[in-house]
């Protein structure tokens, strides 16, 4: 068949093949720097494998390399059976792939050699900045390249949290990264002070609200309603959340910073969007679970269902559980703990990494043409990292709450009841329960990996033809 | 009523059809069985910090003074009489939405029934040691998991297909209720309502 009577699912393979190995080298990572929090003497004193250069190693595989994955995978996938046309140009698809590959790679080498900017989440050095700018234009250019050339007049929604994800980050990325080069390995920030700090937490923040909420809200409203095969709950409240979404997701950073140097009114704007921002994210998942409500005869029978809803609650719990944390007086006790550390993760292994599983448990049989080589390994990963996440969360809410009870407990007289290594020894525990809960969600990433590896060399590369649009209704 | 307790761990389904059949009232139920069960882990817990006490780390345990336990204890006895109340309230309203109306009763009973685990686990605070605690109390929590999803579809009438995706949006509520909690904890001893420890 021509190039032009077929999509492109090369690129989306190759994406979607590599969410799984970037989730296992990611939290492969994670799970050692876990272990490091408990046994500091896993580290064997070796400086690249040290917690301080593992840990955003960590974060960068996770967020870039594993959930990026899966954003360029599910988004060039939605994007072409959405609009009915193949990508606007296999080479510049290609060269996003490649491109994408060489910066994780570079990161991969960079950050445990000690080479960092020391931005949280933006620490590549600026040379891998500018390859990374690059290939988000050229990711930019084939994405919109393909919507304008799209054969249905409408925009479907999950194209529009894609959209505004790509045009987001470009600007985030472009704005943080703003740094002066004194030599091909270091960098300093163009802002000083708490200028510089806002600016990171403006970036560290919407790297959160686009990439690791837009983008996978993209992925929720394609893959949902194709898995549970109903059509979205409300489209108007997907459009409406959508805008409420990007408008206040961009103006919560400050939360970040509370009781720090940054001016109090700013601290104090950043907390009150926050809390605006509990509607729109309760809209995308009330949205998500009316929709799969429509699809509950299918609901125990179907372990992808399942990762979906336990994915959207969630979201809704950590999207009610941010703004709450957001409240200055909570956030005096919060911040700084593990308790913040359990919010993320249960927004990104509850809710960004179940999203993705699904999602491509969905897709890679059908870019393969077969069946998933086994629904019952599927239904055994749904279980076990459903038990990693519990126990992942439930030990850092409680790890967190203590530290912060400890931290500013003081006795009569004023000084401080504890020291602080006593509030760390108190921790151990926590710690090791935390490293099992982030083992045995890997484990769920090994059963996944031996279940595509069947799936993928059972099936082959398939070519798959446009339909032509339905007639406008 | 608490003869129900063992059949709920050895064989639940057939102890919560029992349960369904017994038809018991909302203030029935709330005195045999919630007044009872639900002070297991406020008196442990008061009997827990003031001879035992919290034990942190490697120092001397430290503990509560009885009257800031006193007021702490009556306040935890109260948040959870409030808390399967409400759940059974939650319940019933979310029951309208997925065709399954029921009496308050019965909703109660459910929440009720549902908590057991917890309820038993609480046993644990005599020993005020938070790790124990915690170890102790993800199996009762995975237990009370497992007999909403078996008990809520006995209780609400409704096939095993609705009754997973009704118990699953009651989990989720569970959940941000939870979260709740923990804010509450923070805002309260942040502003003054610390406990007083004996020094």
């Amino acid at each position: 068949m021509s190039n032009e009577t077929t999509y492109n699912y090369k690129v989306v393979r190759q994406f979607a093949i590599m969410t799984v190995v970037w989730g296992i080298v990611g939290m492969t990572v994670g799970v050692l720097i876990a272990a490091q929090m408990a046994w500091p003497a896993l580290n064997f004193d070796i400086p690249w494998l040290t917690f301080g250069r593992l840990r955003p190693l960590h974060t960068n595989a996770v967020v870039f390399a594993f959930g990026g994955s899966a954003l360029f995978a599910t988004s060039y996938y939605v994007v072409q059976r959405t609009c009915h046309v193949r990508l606007i140009s296999d080479k510049l698809a290609a060269f996003t792939f490649w491109g994408w590959t060489l910066v994780i790679l570079l990161a991969a080498i960079s950050l445990p050699l000690g080479i960092t900017t020391s931005k949280e989440y933006a620490e590549l050095e600026w040379p891998i900045d500018l390859l990374i700018t690059v290939v988000w234009v050229v990711y930019a250019i084939v994405f919109f390249g393909t919507i304008f050339k799209r054969r249905v007049k409408h925009i479907y929604v999950a194209n529009w949290f894609f959209g505004s994800m790509i045009l987001t980050i470009a600007m985030l990325h472009l704005v943080n990264s703003a740094e002066v080069p004194v030599s091909l390995f270091k960098s300093y920030s163009a802002y000083s002070g708490v200028q510089d700090a806002m600016i990171q937490w403006w970036y560290g923040h919407n790297a959160v609200g686009f990439f690791l909420t837009a983008g996978f809200l993209g992925i929720m409203y394609y893959f949902i309603p194709k898995q549970a095969e109903r059509p979205v709950y409300s489209y108007r409240l997907s459009v409406v959340h959508f805008w409420a979404l990007a408008f206040t997701y961009i103006w919560a950073g400050p939360h970040h910073l509370h009781y720090t140097a940054l001016p109090d009114w700013t601290q104090s704007t950043g907390m009150v969007f926050s809390l605006i921002l509990l509607a729109p994210s309760w809209g995308g998942m009330i949205n998500g679970i009316m929709t799969l409500s429509g699809a509950w005869e299918k609901l125990r029978s179907d372990p992808i269902l399942k990762f979906l809803i336990v994915s959207v609650s969630f979201y809704g719990m950590s999207t009610f559980e941010g703004p709450m944390m957001s409240i200055k007086t909570v956030n005096a006790l919060s911040h700084y703990t593990d308790w913040t550390i359990g919010h993320v993760h249960s927004g990104a292994l509850g809710w960004v990494a179940l999203v993705s599983i699904g999602a491509m448990y969905h897709l890679i049989p059908r870019l393969f043409g077969v069946e998933m080589y086994s629904k019952k390994l599927i239904e055994t990963h749904f279980w076990v990292a459903t038990i990693g996440i519990v126990l992942y969360i439930t030990s850092m809410w409680i790890s967190g709450i203590m530290q912060g009870l400890m931290w500013r407990a003081i006795n009569t007289d004023g000084t401080l009841t504890y020291s602080f290594v006593e509030s760390v020894q108190a921790m151990h525990p926590f710690y090791i329960v935390r490293f099992m809960g982030g083992a045995i969600f890997l484990g769920g990433m090994f059963i996944m990996a031996y279940n595509v590896y069947k799936t993928v060399s059972a099936g082959k590369a398939i070519q798959a033809p446009i339909p032509e649009p339905a007639a406008a209704h | 009523m608490l003869s129900h307790i063992f059949g709920l761990f050895i064989n639940p389904k057939q102890e919560w059809q029992k349960i369904h059949d017994s038809e018991c009232s909302v203030t029935r139920c709330y005195l045999s069985y919630v007044l009872i069960l639900a002070a297991i882990p406020p008196v442990s817990g008061y009997f827990g910090t003031t001879m035992f006490g919290w034990q942190l780390g490697a120092r001397d345990a430290v503990k509560l003074s009885s009257e800031s336990a006193l007021v702490i204890a009556i306040a935890y006895y109260l948040i959870m009489l409030v808390g399967v109340f409400t759940m059974g309230l939650m319940i019933q309203r979310m029951g309208q939405a997925y065709g399954a109306e029921q009496p308050l009763a019965r909703t109660v009973t459910l929440a009720a029934y549902t908590a057991t685990p917890l309820f038993l686990v609480g046993v644990f605070e005599l020993v005020p040691i938070l790790w124990l605690n915690f170890l102790a109390g993800l199996p009762a929590l995975g237990y009370s998991v497992v007999l909403l999803y078996t008990g809520l579809p006995i209780m609400m009438g409704i096939s095993e297909e609705k009754g997973f995706l009704f118990s699953s949006a009651v989990l989720a509520v569970g959940l941000v209720t939870l979260v709740c909690m923990m804010v509450a904890t923070a805002i309260l001893w942040g502003y003054g309502f610390a406990p007083q420890f004996v020094d």
